[in-house]
């Protein structure tokens, strides 16, 4: 195994520090146990605004999306004054929204890695379809996602809770932290993996990981 | 590697004889009839269901139609698990044909996964798969492998070609002679008694000391619960494709031959029957 694969043992570690800081900075996470058995899991709830969800895209940046993905009889159409006042009345609409997003993050066995799984509400407790979640996701974030083979958030049964959840694959997570952990180790500098990583998977769905983790406290 | 070739056979074409009833809460024009039909054990509910869809919506109105979803004796049936794992694991020991109940509203957000498309059962599929590589080979023969071959895997559990499947199949069971089995055997327990749906950990097929391990080996470091002590009475039976394999049978074995096509060892604890 190499070393920049994680242990569940060095899981535990990296998720106590992560909760001590946590605890400090008031961010929100806890750790869970399912009833019966030693297993559990870093767990956070955030309430994110709509307005925040769809605000990060500006109304140009959908534009340019939507004009890219038309073909190409209909581009013309949607540099309609119309079509601006539409974008406007969207954002509007969506603003008196909140959602609850809960946030989980657990290890794998298989992979060695950690991995975020996540559902979201509305405050009448109606659950978000995978399309709702889709289009959460910033364009940017989404198209590359959408390239990999393997879709790459779907909805999984939550494999301690039993329930469905949304989940972000594992399979490419040892690739993406290898240079991080190696950069630290090249440094000579101490690297919590989870925290790390969370840093570099959270902002995708929406879970933003503070800078002041990283300041020693 | 898989010599056996009789048990291969045997275990992809297991079938359970079903009869399909709507349920009572669903409004229909006329009434609507049972509807039999003999489901594969390897495959997936609603990958095997589209004549059950067929059948029943000829008596409803399009309008009173949502996802369909299934249901024995008040549990939701868990389609991303092999139909074969929801039958030992919720019906072993009742008669047959298994009594499973339609519905087309309703649906349990809470306990059961969206089935929009095949393609969702195929990306479920796959991504089992995947995690069986990961755990007996580091995920080596599947990254190797090209995307017609993985096309390959899946066409032959959809279209139900056993020869198709484990032409490519069998390049997941392989492992170097000198290690006696793979890294990890891809295996799950599931049992009834607890919301947690199954028990997944390392465990390698041989011991450190060079020892196979066995079916009671591993359920003794797991679950060990499920074992019967002796002089004790059998409380739990310990089930595979519908049988009680001997607790002295080999794990690596028993991976390579009664494994579902996802290439999990899907195992069922359940209550010995109390006669």
């Amino acid at each position: 195994m190499s070393c920049f694969a994680l242990d569940e043992e060095r899981f535990r570690l990296c998720c106590r520090l992560l909760l001590q800081r946590s605890d400090q900075l008031r961010d929100g996470w806890s750790w869970n146990v399912v009833q019966g058995s030693e297993e559990g899991y870093l767990k956070k709830t955030v309430l994110r605004s709509d307005s925040e969800l769809h605000a990060t895209p500006t109304a140009e940046e959908q534009q340019r999306e939507q004009s890219a993905a038309a073909p190409e009889g209909i581009r013309g159409h949607s540099e309609d004054d119309d079509d601006e006042d539409d974008g406007a009345c969207t954002v509007l609409e969506s603003s008196r929204q909140a959602l609850q997003y809960e946030y989980h993050v657990l290890y794998s066995c298989s992979y060695n890695t950690p991995v975020l799984y996540f559902r979201a509400f509305t405050l009448e407790g109606r659950s978000l379809s995978l399309e709702e979640v889709w289009s959460s996701v910033h364009p940017n974030f989404r198209l590359r996602l959408q390239e990999s083979p393997l879709d790459t958030i779907t909805q999984q049964e939550h494999p301690l809770l039993g329930q469905p959840f949304f989940m972000l694959h594992p399979c490419k997570t040892e690739e993406f932290m290898k240079p991080l952990l190696q950069a630290a180790v090249d440094q000579n500098r101490p690297v919590n993996y989870v925290l790390s990583w969370l840093s570099v998977v959270g902002p995708v769905v929406g879970l933003h990981v503070p800078l002041q983790y990283c300041e020693t406290g | 590697m898989a010599d056996d070739k009789d048990v291969l056979r045997d275990v992809w074409f297991g079938r359970i004889p079903t009869c399909f009833t709507l349920s009572q809460d669903e409004a229909t024009e006329r009434e609507a009839e049972p509807y039999y039909l003999l489901l594969p054990r390897v495959s997936y509910l609603t990958l095997v269901t589209d004549k059950v869809k067929k059948h029943f919506l000829k008596a409803m109105r399009t309008e009173d139609v949502e996802e369909m979803w299934f249901e024995y004796e008040g549990t939701p049936l868990k389609w991303h698990n092999p139909i074969g794992v929801l039958f030992d694991l919720h019906a072993s020991n009742t008669v047959l044909p298994w009594s499973i109940t339609v519905h087309f509203k309703n649906f349990p957000d809470s306990d059961l996964l969206h089935c929009p498309s095949n393609s969702v059962i195929e990306a479920h599929f796959m991504s089992s798969i995947k995690e069986a590589d990961a755990l007996k080979h580091k995920g080596q023969v599947v990254n190797d492998m090209q995307k017609k071959d993985h096309k390959q895997l899946w066409m032959g559990l959809q279209n139900d070609k056993f020869d198709q499947f484990w032409a490519m199949n069998r390049k997941l069971m392989e492992y170097p002679t000198e290690e006696g089995g793979f890294r990890y055997i891809p295996f799950r327990i599931y049992q009834t008694t607890s919301d947690r749906p199954f028990i997944q950990k390392l465990f390698r097929p041989v011991s450190p000391e060079g020892n196979t391990h066995t079916l009671g080996d591993l359920l003794k470091a797991m679950y060990p619960d499920a074992l019967t002590n002796d002089g004790e009475q059998k409380r739990y039976q310990v089930v595979i494709h519908g049988i009680e394999p001997l607790l002295e049978t080999p794990l690596q074995w028993l991976s390579e031959h009664l494994s579902h096509p996802d290439n999990f060892l899907h195992i069922c604890v359940i209550p010995a029957p109390s006669d």
